[in-house]
Parts: structure tokens; C-alpha cells; sequence
């Protein structure tokens, strides 16, 4: 089998309020890879993503999924966004935001069914959530908001996930249960790239690591590229891998 | 000009002072919203004032309006704090029921009370020279003149006494309090200020147009300045000029000087909204679109220096790959070409020494956060802007 | 006059029967979109657009010269129209915040209104302009034509609403999500924001300018707190506002001067008040209850736990103690022990207690969850 890439990246720009936040980016990810992508605060980590997805619009350069732009390709991906951008006193149920994720596949007018219904409990059943289907998203703990979230994305049956710190102020159970469940989307064949900020534990979940820091610093194996050279490069500081947790 | 004329412009003028100082605050602490809340909800406050003095000018309507306001602005935070709606939902709650109890109020007793909904709301400042204060038989002027006066004084007196706690718990609540001056004085004794204004000046201007005399003229600074006391000179300043000339425009038209000032002050912000020299609209669009150029070329410079094989540095792929209009890229190319940045030989760019300086330099500022600098160190590099 | 008569003379009576029906259907369509904009933060954009609106009736009378309710309808839209597109305008291209926007565009165009009504009022056909119920509203006004324009875009909006209920819930929740899945998110916001703008324009000449956002604002306040689903929301703030509607007409048709736009707006008050106090989980009372009650079982738990210590010194954990030994910890009366015999926790025989299996596995799985807990 051939191998193929997942999203090229090709001279990427982009600016905020015409500040730029990412320079010229050139990223190839292949298919199949857990990803981190990390970098300071500020990096634009998230700014990455967004331009994937065509959320915001970039400056210059051009982005692909599986060789075609992302307007063509949007059942092949999902998105996790940051849980702090929701308002999570909004009155739906956990269900209710997991099924929102088949509403691309739907498209206008359309309401879920049956099957939706099927595949949205399924994937709650998946982050270990389903007896708290019916509950208001305001009284679930963030760990269990963001396995809501996961869901979400797991119903849109995507080939590549994105996820904006999956990670971010859910408990340790949780952690290991998300990251449980990216091991197993890559060994699904699927890409995952994870906005990631606790350096500790990139070795650990990941098989594949961009430094980003405005400018790409470095991507590829984490067993190749993760080392103390590339952080300094990406953190500024003199930077020493401590693996001991 | 008769004294009446003048009176009225005095007056007006006056109002439109009293109203700038606490707007301009309210503007920067962003709550312009709490004073349209305020404005109305001191209507109860006035009917019971008057039913208990039966006095329109009794300083008892003053100091219990002044009140309902601060009331208003307490049970707005309350409600805001149980969690059960939007901050923004809790004003426009709170300050609705306040107004229709007062409307209620009035009709409920409207044989007694000779107050008007329509006054309280939309004020008639033409009759102020005619209601007067006699010391005596020695006329002192008229009642209006005297009640904003005291209050602006006032006003003028906490201004200077506390302008830099003011300024400190405007910018930094977190080093006000550290500091030891209590946010929540400050805020309160402003929320305080602010209804005294607003009811000293409702019976000249009316309740809502005391809100246009708080937030334009405060806006209207924010547009042209950044430094506080400056702000609150051009609040002042751009407040004082709508008064004199909205009267003028009325006294031509016949019609509301109240409705009049306002349009004066709505002419004058929309003005500065489109001209105003740097946060101005067509200021920003000018500045995006050199900014965009200007990006885009640090872009292409960084893209040539980080790529030393010819294919990527052929004039066509900027087009192709950097994905930009034919436009766009032929103004990249010249202003990079006028400022000595780049040569072109066979449709192959290659930076100059003073090109890889340049790109260097940027990308060592991007890098570090410094993204200001990038501004300070354009004009060193550039002979010619985007 | 009794209810029942009351009652009779709505169904009997053309005018009031009309006010009736007007002052609901404006309730309902009001609960509908103001849950919109409660759920979005644009809470106080429907008091900037109602005041927006008035230059564009002023307007709209000097053009067309005639009283006639849809030349105004047209005027105070496309002005009200106009105020949101600059409020967004500002917030977006200056850094003055929204607040500010609001502020500005309510009072300036509302002075400019001003200054045009004034001006209109010294022609010579002023006294049958009528404008002055704009800014007041007179639910006594309203004609059977108003009425059946209130129908027809009550049942548009609730077509709308029915149709593209998905996008509207997902874009509520989740825009850039939203924008993700490939559907426009300009085309929804600006269906909503069309909507909300016709509903105010609607609701001026009943409530006036002053007390429209409370319209809009209260029905849904009050609705979201009886449910947290979407739908049930919307249809209980379309409920809640009609009832705000029938009541406040009734009370003030049967009263002397009581204008109808302030008592509908404070009956909308009163149920907001009694939702926020009375509505189960979320309001304040049983907040009150909820949190007495664990402060209680707090109080048992704690005392547990100490017996559960005394009790584990002892090969069986059954063994009975006396109650003076709790006497060193705090906390406890004789009527939270009383409390904990009735849960089966624990059992006392005279001046002594011991734990029952019951009461050795709560504990047990107290200590559990707390250490669960500081892992978190």
C-alpha cells in the first residue's frame, strides 16, 4: 500500500489583526500518526488547527487533506475544540452534544434519526459515558465534559481527528482514558493530532511530535526528534527532558 | 441672545460636563450598559421623592433616586452573582420592572402628581430658566443652574480628590486592591456619582438622552486619545460643543434641544468614528491593508530564506504555492525590490544582505513575543511603505 | 368584576378580545426569540434595536406623511436593522467594547428619533401622527390587522424554528463547530437576528420602546430555569410570555389607570421572580435546601468516619461503644446519632452505640471516595 498523507501544510501564514502568529509553515503529516503538537503559550498550536479546518483564514500558503482542500474533505475530519469555549450552562444533555456530531453528515434540514441516535450512544458508550446520557452538561465534571466532547468527534467517523488540549483541566482517570482512546483510533488506521502541553508525557502517548514555536521548529518520531536540542530550539531556555514522573 | 438663551446653553453645558467625567470611567470599566439601567430605574425613586415632599426640586427626589440607582445596581450584581443568568440578562431585567413600577406609580396617582412620564424620560430644558430661586426679592438664577451646579462641583471634588485610585481600579482592580483602596469603594462611590448625575440631570435632558451625555462623548475621546486625563478633556470638551451648538440647531429647527444635542453628538462620534487619526475606521483599514503588504512580505522574504533551491524561489510559485492573487504578489515583489531586499535574476529571487538581516532579525522578534518591536523595526528597514 | 365575567367578556368583547389575543401572540413570539438572544449573551442588543427603531418610524412619517401602521413597520425595521449592523461594526473595527456599541447606538438614534418627532409634532398635521405610543406602547391601539400580522410572523418565525431547529440549536452552543461541519453560519445568524429585529419592531406599538427588552428578556429568564432542554425552554418562555400578555391586559382593563405595556412587563417580573426562588435544581430556595442538607449529611458523614476509626480498633467491627468516648470530637448531638439509627448506620442501646453493616460499608466507601477525590 501506498503511503499517503494526511494533511500537507504548504507555506502556511497567518496572521491575527495582521500580527503573525504562524510563519510560513511547511507540515507534512502522514497518515496513521498519534501527533503532539507543541510549543509555548502563544505559539499559535491552536492557530494551526484552526487554519486546517478552515476556521480562520490564512494570509498566504494552502492546506490539504489527503491531497484535495479541506472544503472537499470535511466527513474525513473532526474537531475537539478547547472545552472553555463553550458556555456549558447551555440546556442540552450530554447526549444532545454528541449527536451534534452527525449533523455534517446530514447536512440542512435534516433531523438524526434512528441511526444517529444508535451511533451517537455507541460513542458514549466508548469514553465510558453512557449512563450519563441524559444529564444536563453543566453538572458533569470537565473530565467528563471533555469525554462529551471526544464523543462528539467519534461520532462524525472522521479519518483524522484534531483535538485543542484534550487534556486541559480533566483528572488523571480521564487522561487515561482519552488517551486510551487515541491509541486506539491509530490503531484503527486513523491520524490523530493533539494539541499538547505537558512535555512529560509526550514519550508516553505519542509516536509523533511538531515543535511549533510561530515557525515550525521540527516534526517527525518522537524517538527521533524529541530531544533536549528541539525544545530548547521551540522553549527559548536551556531545556532538559526529565522522563523520571 | 436673550438670558434665557444663555441660561439653557449654561445649563446644558453644564449637564453635558457632569456627565462626561462619570461616563468616561464607565466607558473604560465597560459598563456604559449600567448607566442606561440607572437612568431609567430612578423613576420610582422620583415618584416617591415627590409623593413624600411634593417638591419637584426637593433635594429628597435627589438623594432617593440616587438610591434607586445604587439599589438598581446592587440587585443587578446580586442577581448576576446566584448564577441563574447572563450578567447582561440581569440588567435588562432589573431595569424594566423598576421603570414600570414608577410608571405605575405615577398613573396610579395621577391626580396628586404632576409629574410626567414624558418629562422624566425625554426632559424639557427650554422651561428651565423660567422655574428660578428668589433669596428675598434678589433673583439667584434658576433652580436647575444651581442643582446640576452643586452636583458637577462635587463631582469635579471627588474627580481630583481620588483621580489616582480612580485610575488605578479602572486599569488594575487586582493592584488597586493591592494597594489597599477597595475596588468596591470605588465602584460603588462611581455607581453613586453616576445616579446623582443622572437625576440632577434628568429634568434637563431627560433620562435617556443622559445616557447619549455619558457614553458619546466618552467613546468619541476613546477614539482619538489613550491617556486618561486627555479623555476626560475631549469627554469635557466634545460634550460642552454639542450642548452650545444641539441648542442652536433646535432654537433653527423647533424641535426637542434635548433630541437636538444628541444628534449633535451623534454627528460628532460618527465623525471621529470614520476620521479619527489612528483607531478611526478608515485609519484601520488603511493600516490593515499596509500591514497585510507588509506581512505578506516578511512572509516572502522568510520563505526565501528558509528554501535555497531554485524551484521554490521561481517568481510563478508565488502564485502557485503561497497562494496569492496576481495583485497581491506583484506589490510583495516591488516593495521588496524598492527596498533593496530582494534581487531578481531569471525569474529567480534571492535575498540581499540587507534582505537576510532583515528577515533574520524579524524572526528572532516573532519568536520572542516581541511582536511590537517588529513596528519600531519596519521603519529602520524600510525605505518605502506597503 | 369576577374572573368568570372577566373571562366571558374577552370571548364577548371585540376590542378587548382583540388586545387579548395581540398582547399574547407579541408574549409568545417574544419568549421564542428573547430565548435566542438570552442563550447567545445579546441580552441588551433588543433594548438598543427597540430604541434604534424610533428615527425610523419618525422618518417613515415625514416620507410617507400619513399614519399607517406598515409604512412604519418598514421604516422602524430597516432602522432598527441598521442600528445592529453599526453596533457589530463598531465592536468589530474600534476597540470600543459592545457595551459601549449598545449604549451609543440606543441613545443616539433614540435622539435623533427625538429631534425628528419634536419636529414633526410642530407641523400642522401632528395630532394624527400618534407617534407617542411608540415610545410608551398602547395595547389599546392595536387593531385586528395587527393581530393577524402578529399571527403571520408568529407562524413564519415557528416555521423557521421548525425547519432549521438543528442549525439553530448547534450554532447556539457551539459556532465554530458549527462552521466546521461545513454549514454557513452568517446565513443562520443573520435568520435569527432578521427575526428578533421584527419581533421588537412588532411589540413597539403594545409595549413601546422603554419596556420592549423586557419582553424578550423575562419569558426566557424565567423558562430556562424550569428545564435544561432546549425546545422545553423555548416553548415554556413562548408559555410564560402569553400568560405575561393575557394577565397583564386583564389586570389592566379591569383597573384604572394602569397602563397595559408596565403591567404586562411586571407580570413578566413576577414570574421571572418566582422562577428564580421556587424552580426545582436550579432555583434559590432549593439551592437553600440542597446545600442545609449537605451541610447535615456532612455533619453524619463526618461523625461516621470517627466511629468508623473507634470501630476498626475492634477485631469486630459490631463491638459496641460507649457515646462518651465521641465526646472528644465535635460535632455530633444526640439527634444526629437519633438520625443515623434511623438510616440503619448505626445502633444505640442506652449510653451505647455500635455500628451496623450498613453503617461499616458507608463508611468504608466514604473513606473510598475521598481518596478518589484527592486523586482528582
Amino acid at each position: 500500500m501506498q503511503e499517503q498523507n494526511a494533511i500537507k501544510v504548504d507555506d502556511l501564514t497567518v496572521a491575527y489583526n495582521y500580527k503573525p502568529v504562524l510563519w510560513d509553515i511547511d507540515l507534512v503529516i502522514p497518515e496513521g500518526v498519534l501527533m503532539a503538537i507543541v510549543g509555548p503559550n502563544g505559539a499559535g498550536k491552536s492557530t494551526l488547527i484552526k487554519s486546517i479546518l478552515g476556521i480562520i483564514k490564512p494570509l498566504a500558503g494552502s492546506v490539504k487533506v489527503f491531497g484535495k482542500p479541506y472544503q472537499k474533505q470535511r466527513d474525513k475530519v473532526a474537531y475537539v475544540p478547547q472545552k472553555g469555549s463553550v458556555d456549558w450552562d447551555f440546556p442540552t444533555t450530554a447526549l444532545d452534544v454528541v449527536m451534534m456530531g452527525t449533523y455534517g453528515s446530514l447536512g440542512w434540514i435534516k433531523r438524526p434519526g434512528k441511526k444517529e441516535k444508535k451511533a451517537s450512544l455507541e460513542a458514549l458508550e466508548k469514553v465510558g459515558m453512557l449512563p450519563f446520557q441524559n444529564r444536563q452538561i453543566s453538572q458533569l465534571s470537565g473530565g467528563q465534559q471533555q469525554r462529551i466532547f471526544l464523543a462528539r468527534a467519534l461520532v462524525q467517523n472522521a479519518s483524522i481527528y484534531l483535538m485543542d488540549e484534550p487534556f486541559q483541566g480533566v483528572d488523571a482517570t480521564t487522561e487515561k482514558a482519552i488517551i486510551q482512546i487515541l491509541k486506539e483510533l491509530r490503531k484503527a488506521g486513523k491520524t490523530v493530532i493533539v494539541v499538547h502541553h505537558d512535555l512529560q508525557t509526550v514519550p508516553e502517548y505519542f509516536d509523533w511530535v511538531t515543535f511549533l514555536n510561530v515557525k515550525k521548529i521540527a516534526t517527525g518520531p518522537v524517538k527521533d526528534i524529541f530531544n533536549d536540542d528541539n525544545l530548547t530550539k521551540t522553549y527559548g531556555i536551556n531545556y532538559k527532558v526529565s522522563m523520571q514522573k | 441672545m436673550t438670558s434665557a438663551q444663555f441660561e439653557i446653553q449654561l445649563i446644558a453645558s453644564l449637564v453635558a460636563i457632569a456627565c462626561a467625567i462619570p461616563g468616561t470611567f464607565l466607558v473604560l470599566r465597560k459598563m456604559a450598559m449600567i448607566s442606561d439601567a440607572i437612568s431609567h430605574s430612578i423613576l420610582p425613586g422620583i415618584v416617591v421623592g415627590f409623593f413624600i415632599s411634593h417638591n419637584i426640586n426637593s433635594p429628597l427626589l435627589i438623594v432617593l433616586a440616587a438610591l434607586t440607582g445604587v439599589i438598581t445596581v446592587v440587585l443587578v450584581e446580586f442577581i448576576q452573582k446566584t448564577g441563574l443568568v447572563k450578567e447582561d440578562t440581569a440588567i435588562g431585567l432589573v431595569f424594566p420592572a423598576m421603570f414600570s413600577i414608577g410608571v405605575l406609580l405615577i398613573a396610579q396617582n395621577a391626580n396628586d402628581v404632576h409629574l410626567d412620564v414624558d418629562a422624566v424620560l425625554l426632559g424639557e430644558i427650554a422651561f428651565a430658566p423660567f422655574d428660578r430661586i428668589y433669596w428675598e426679592d434678589y433673583d439667584l438664577g434658576p433652580k436647575s443652574l444651581w442643582v446640576i451646579g452643586t452636583i458637577l462641583l462635587i463631582t469635579i471634588a471627588l474627580l481630583i480628590t481620588f483621580f489616582k485610585e480612580l485610575k488605578v481600579s479602572t486599569f488594575d482592580a487586582q493592584l488597586s486592591a493591592a494597594l489597599g483602596f477597595s475596588p468596591a469603594i470605588i465602584h460603588y462611590g462611581l455607581m453613586s456619582v453616576a445616579s446623582v448625575t443622572t437625576v440632577g440631570a434628568f429634568d434637563a435632558v431627560g433620562a435617556i438622552l443622559v445616557v447619549a451625555l455619558m457614553i458619546a462623548p466618552a467613546a468619541t475621546a476613546y477614539l482619538l486619545t489613550e491617556d486618561l486625563k486627555k479623555m476626560l478633556g475631549i469627554s469635557i470638551v466634545s460634550g460642552v460643543f454639542s450642548a452650545i451648538v444641539g441648542y442652536w440647531v433646535a432654537n433653527f429647527l423647533d424641535a426637542s434641544i434635548a433630541g437636538s444635542i444628541t444628534t449633535v453628538l451623534g454627528i460628532l462620534f460618527f465623525i471621529t468614528y470614520l476620521f479619527a487619526p489612528k483607531k478611526g475606521i478608515i485609519a484601520v483599514l488603511h493600516r490593515q491593508k499596509q500591514q497585510k503588504i507588509e506581512v505578506s512580505l516578511l512572509t516572502f522574504l522568510l520563505h526565501l530564506n528558509n528554501h535555497s533551491e531554485e524551484s521554490e524561489r521561481h517568481l510563478d510559485h508565488l502564485q502557485d504555492e503561497i497562494n496569492w492573487q496576481r495583485g497581491t504578489s506583484k506589490k510583495v515583489v516591488d516593495l521588496a525590490l524598492k527596498n533593496n531586499m530582494i534581487t531578481i535574476n531569471n525569474q529567480i529571487v534571492s535575498l540581499t544582505d540587507k534582505g537576510k538581516l532583515f528577515t533574520e532579525e524579524a524572526i528572532s522578534y516573532i519568536i520572542s513575543n516581541k511582536k511590537s518591536e517588529i513596528e519600531e523595526m519596519k521603519s529602520r528597514f524600510f525605505l518605502f511603505r506597503g | 368584576m369576577g374572573l368568570q365575567d372577566y373571562i366571558t367578556l374577552v370571548f364577548t368583547d371585540y376590542t378587548l378580545r382583540t388586545i387579548t389575543l395581540g398582547t399574547a401572540l407579541l408574549g409568545a413570539i417574544c419568549g421564542m426569540l428573547g430565548s435566542f438572544a438570552v442563550l447567545r449573551k445579546q441580552s441588551l442588543l433588543g433594548d438598543a434595536i427597540s430604541h434604534a427603531a424610533l428615527p425610523g418610524i419618525a422618518l417613515a412619517f415625514l416620507i410617507h406623511g400619513a399614519k399607517n401602521s406598515f409604512y412604519f413597520l418598514i421604516g422602524a425595521l430597516v432602522s432598527g436593522l441598521l442600528g445592529t449592523f453599526w453596533i457589530k461594526g463598531i465592536t468589530k473595527r474600534t476597540h470600543l467594547k459592545s457595551d459601549t456599541a449598545l449604549g451609543l447606538v440606543l441613545s443616539l438614534f433614540f435622539g435623533f428619533g427625538m429631534l425628528l418627532l419634536t419636529y414633526i409634532q410642530k407641523q400642522e398635521n401632528a395630532n394624527q401622527a400618534g407617534l407617542d405610543k411608540y415610545l410608551f406602547g398602547q395595547a389599546a391601539t392595536l387593531m385586528e390587522s395587527d393581530v393577524w400580522i402578529l399571527a403571520g410572523v408568529t407562524g413564519i418565525s415557528l416555521l423557521i424554528l421548525l425547519f432549521f431547529w438543528k442549525e439553530f440549536k448547534i450554532l447556539l452552543f457551539d459556532p465554530e463547530y458549527t462552521k466546521t461541519l461545513g454549514f454557513n453560519t452568517r446565513v443562520i445568524d443573520i435568520l435569527i437576528t432578521t427575526f428578533m429585529v421584527l419581533a421588537i419592531v412588532l411589540g413597539l406599538q403594545t409595549v413601546g420602546v422603554v419596556l420592549m427588552s423586557a419582553m424578550l428578556l423575562a419569558p426566557a429568564a424565567a423558562a430556562r430555569q424550569w428545564t435544561n432542554h432546549l425546545w422545553k425552554m423555548i416553548v415554556i418562555a413562548a408559555v410564560f410570555g402569553a400568560l405575561s400578555g393575557i394577565i397583564g391586559t386583564g389586570i389592566s382593563a379591569t383597573q384604572n389607570n394602569l397602563s397595559t405595556g408596565p403591567v404586562i412587563v411586571l407580570v413578566a417580573a413576577v414570574f421571572v421572580l418566582f422562577s428564580f426562588i421556587f424552580a426545582p435544581s436550579r432555583g434559590l430556595l432549593f439551592r437553600q435546601i440542597r446545600f442545609m442538607k449537605n451541610r447535615n449529611n456532612l455533619k453524619l458523614h463526618k461523625t461516621l468516619s470517627v466511629m468508623y476509626e473507634i470501630a476498626k480498633t475492634h477485631k469486630n467491627f459490631k463491638h459496641p461503644h460507649k457515646i462518651k468516648i465521641l465526646n472528644n470530637f465535635q460535632g455530633f448531638s444526640r439527634k444526629s446519632l437519633k438520625k443515623m439509627e434511623t438510616y440503619q448506620w448505626i445502633e444505640l442501646n442506652g449510653q451505647m452505640w455500635n455500628l451496623t453493616d450498613k453503617g461499616y460499608h458507608k463508611a468504608v466507601n466514604l473513606y473510598n471516595q475521598q481518596n478518589i477525590q484527592q486523586d482528582d
